[in-house]
């Protein structure tokens, strides 16, 4: 029997599942027991599961990021809630420098099975230093993974995958999609790393994404299928692991590729997409990959700049058009 | 703009050419077609024509010297040209000296948009090329498309896709067009006529492209054809002693791994024969003999279908210095790496001397082409059961027939009869290969 649940319920579902299916698995963070949840993720957890288990963290990012991993490092299961992945930054040290080489650094003596998750993107008005898609400048860490849930389905199955790994798990959740609608089978099931899912099959032309810009590109190709070009939509789903096996088959069939990143071109996601596109089709492509990212600016704060400033459908179509030569 | 005159390509085989005559001085008016300088090839002494008319502005290789193809050898303006100017691209140019001078890059903008990631366009230099994108190249390489017919509709006329796919089409439109009667001939091999099996293999009209090793192999073997003034001798071999000693030897060292074969014994036998016959492993170098002092047999190896088929020759360094076991041994190592991961380079560097055996094809005998820049080759049969007359009597007996390539420009008739003689001594007493 399906059921439609909003894509923060599905987030609820997987960590309660988790948190009853597993004793160590807890969830630590700002306003996420007594408040409910900043964006009402964590509604109800902490009636049931009580303040041991559902704690609020004061507003100090990185004292809380590195009481998880010392937690981790003890054999615990942490999900540390960021309300925003742009107030993560302050826990650079402990996220970044800590937890994801902790293992290596203790000859295998310590993994850090932990989840970091929270809302991440930019696009609802909330200024350059609130706007940050981390996922570019974190992913170059080695040691950690990174899954950037589409709908609400892939926010539970993603979730329930990333607190059942033993490796640091960063989960980028965008706040434009919290209350976005979508099916979710009720109970236990798991959505793998490293395996893309093709959102739109089409001949003509790849486009490859992760996350919400994943919408923008649907749409892109909707109404470029009007002017007869058929996109193939690719989601990527994690980042590390990267499922380039299938975007490599799918741009082996189509010869043209537009990679779809929020973040800024420099260094990037759609850069590294880019890269290894070109190493592994080189004799596939009849054009070079488009890259559509935000703008190498910081986020502006008005509405219809912030919205210029971000990959949109109008780009995705132009890149599409530019890239087949059917510009 | 003034124009450059290069030393011309006037045969395929031509890197350089010598001035032998201007029969242009400068401020000399020419006209396209007119004969400007004999040019002294590899091959004979030609006219090189001009294909512009102009004014001879500076000539810049005299007369009796030898440039590499490409070099600009003279400058001439045109009609309506200043004579300085030209003296300023000869200039700009870094002076009179000679040199091999690559077309000038144009910088030119990028004209696709970077914007699109956020990235300036660089300016990149344009090259003097076909601008064509990797899936367009491999398609019209696929359907032997020749890239000259194209029209690019790409930016910057890069050849695209579409343009590759529209040419197939047109192709494929013009070939429905001719009348059936001109078509029969290309239509026959697919149309199964009666009496043909069901089933049996049928062939059809297929271009395959030329792979890398394909072309090195081409270009090598017309070289070597069209170089190397060949001829051979060709000498038989009692093969019942070294068959006898093999397989004892094969028999007692089989717990240690040895499996010695026939072609092993040849290259030790043919490096203690090159010993004693040192122009056999010797280079023709225009104006005197090389030879070498490291004995490098190489091997012919064919490659399987699924690296690509084809030979390359692998080399076995110092093989005079090398025992019949450690021979064995690095062979059968050159010959599975180079069927399976391939050989490097290096391993297919300085052979002096090449082996080709097709003995276990069952071939009787067969000559070989020489591997510049060595000086010969022996191409090495099956040891075969036949009636043989030893000692006077009609007996059976193994014989084995190898055919040397030489170099005639280095070893003359008699030189290679005395190298297979002694060739024939070690192989028919094998024992001598064992010290």
């Amino acid at each position: 029997m399906p059921r439609s649940i909003e894509f923060r319920e599905a987030i609820r579902e997987a960590m309660c599942e988790e948190m009853r299916r597993d004793a160590r698995v807890f969830l630590l963070g700002e306003e996420v027991a007594q408040y409910q949840g900043a964006y009402k993720v964590s509604r109800g957890m902490l009636k049931e599961f009580g303040p041991r288990r559902v704690i609020d963290a004061p507003i100090s990012e990185n004292g809380f990021s590195g009481l998880g991993i010392g937690a981790a490092m003890y054999g615990l299961r942490p999900i540390i809630e960021f309300m925003s992945w742009s107030f993560s930054l302050v826990a650079a040290d402990q996220i970044l420098n800590n937890a994801p080489k902790m293992l290596y650094m203790s000859g295998g003596q310590f993994p850090i099975p932990i989840v970091f998750r929270g809302n991440g993107g930019a696009g609802g008005q909330l200024g350059s230093t609130h706007s940050w898609c981390v996922e570019s400048m974190y992913a170059n860490v080695p040691g950690l993974k990174m899954a950037i849930p589409f709908d609400a389905y892939d926010a539970k199955g993603l979730l329930k995958t990333a607190i059942r790994d033993d490796n640091p798990v960063f989960v980028l959740e965008s706040e434009r999609l919290l209350s976005v609608k979508g099916e979710v089978p009720e109970g236990d099931y798991l959505v793998p790393f490293g395996e893309a899912a093709i959102r739109r099959q089409g001949t003509d032309c790849t486009i490859v994404s992760f996350g919400r810009p994943l919408y923008f590109c649907l749409e892109a190709a909707e109404s470029l299928a009007a002017e007869g070009i058929e996109c193939e939509v690719i989601d990527g789903r994690t980042v590390r692991p990267l499922d380039i096996e299938t975007i490599s088959r799918s741009v082996a069939r189509t010869n043209y590729c537009v990679v779809v990143d929020e973040s800024w071109p420099f260094a990037s996601i759609g850069a590294e997409l880019a890269a290894q596109i070109h190493v592994l089709n080189f004799d596939d492509l009849d054009n070079h990959v488009v890259r559509v990212q935000a703008d190498d600016v910081p986020a502006p704060y008005a509405y219809n700049l912030e919205q210029e400033m971000l990959p949109n459908a109008r780009k995705i179509c132009e890149a599409v058009r530019a890239v087949t030569y059917a510009a | 703009m003034a124009i450059e005159l290069t030393m011309p390509r006037l045969s395929d085989t031509m890197e350089q050419g010598t001035i032998i005559k201007w029969n242009i001085k400068e401020g000399d008016t020419v006209s396209a077609g007119d004969a400007v300088a004999d040019i002294e090839t590899d091959k004979a002494t030609m006219e090189m024509q001009v294909f512009d008319d102009g004014v001879v502005g500076k000539i810049l290789v005299p007369e009796g010297t030898t440039v590499e193809v490409g070099t600009v050898i003279a400058v001439i303006a045109e009609p309506d040209e200043d004579l300085t100017e030209v003296a300023a691209t000869i200039e700009a140019r870094g002076g009179t000296t000679p040199t091999t001078v690559a077309p000038e890059p144009t910088p030119e903008p990028i004209q696709e948009s970077l914007e699109a990631s956020g990235v300036k366009p660089p300016v990149a230099p344009a090259f003097d090329r076909v601008r064509i994108s990797p899936v367009a190249r491999r398609l019209a390489a696929e359907h032997g498309i020749d890239l000259a017919t194209l029209q690019g509709s790409g930016p910057r006329g890069r050849i695209v896709k579409r343009d590759v796919l529209r040419a197939l089409e047109a192709t494929r439109e013009t070939a429905a067009a001719i009348p059936p009667s001109a078509k029969a001939l290309a239509s026959v091999p697919q149309v199964p006529f009666e009496g043909v099996l069901a089933g049996a293999p049928v062939l059809q009209d297929r271009v395959t492209p030329l792979s890398g090793i394909r072309q090195t192999i081409a270009r090598r073997l017309v070289e070597a054809t069209a170089t190397i003034p060949h001829y051979q001798v060709t000498v038989t071999f009692n093969m019942d002693p070294l068959l006898g000693l093999r397989g004892t030897l094969n028999e007692q060292l089989a717990d240690q791994g040895v499996k010695l074969s026939v072609n092993d014994f040849l290259v030790r036998g043919c490096a203690l024969a090159i010993l004693q016959h040192p122009e056999f492993n010797a280079s023709w170098e225009a104006d005197h003999i090389r030879i070498h002092g490291n004995v490098n047999i190489g091997l012919a190896i064919s490659l399987p279908p699924e690296r690509g088929g084809g030979l390359v020759v692998g080399t076995l360094r110092n093989a005079d210095r090398k025992s019949l076991r450690t021979i064995s041994q690095e062979s059968r190592q050159l010959a599975e790496k180079a069927r399976t991961r391939g050989l490097t380079i290096d391993e297919m560097a300085d052979s002096t001397f090449v082996l080709s055996n097709l003995g276990m094809y069952g071939v009787d005998r067969f000559t070989a082409i020489i591997n510049p820049p060595n000086s010969a080759i022996l191409a090495v049969g099956a040891a075969i059961q036949k009636p043989v007359v030893r000692n006077g009597e009609l007996t059976i007996g193994h014989e084995m027939a190898a055919t040397a390539s030489l170099d005639h420009r280095l070893i003359d008739g008699a030189m290679a009869a005395e190298f297979l003689q002694t060739l024939k001594e070690l192989i028919e007493h094998p024992a001598m290969l064992l010290v």
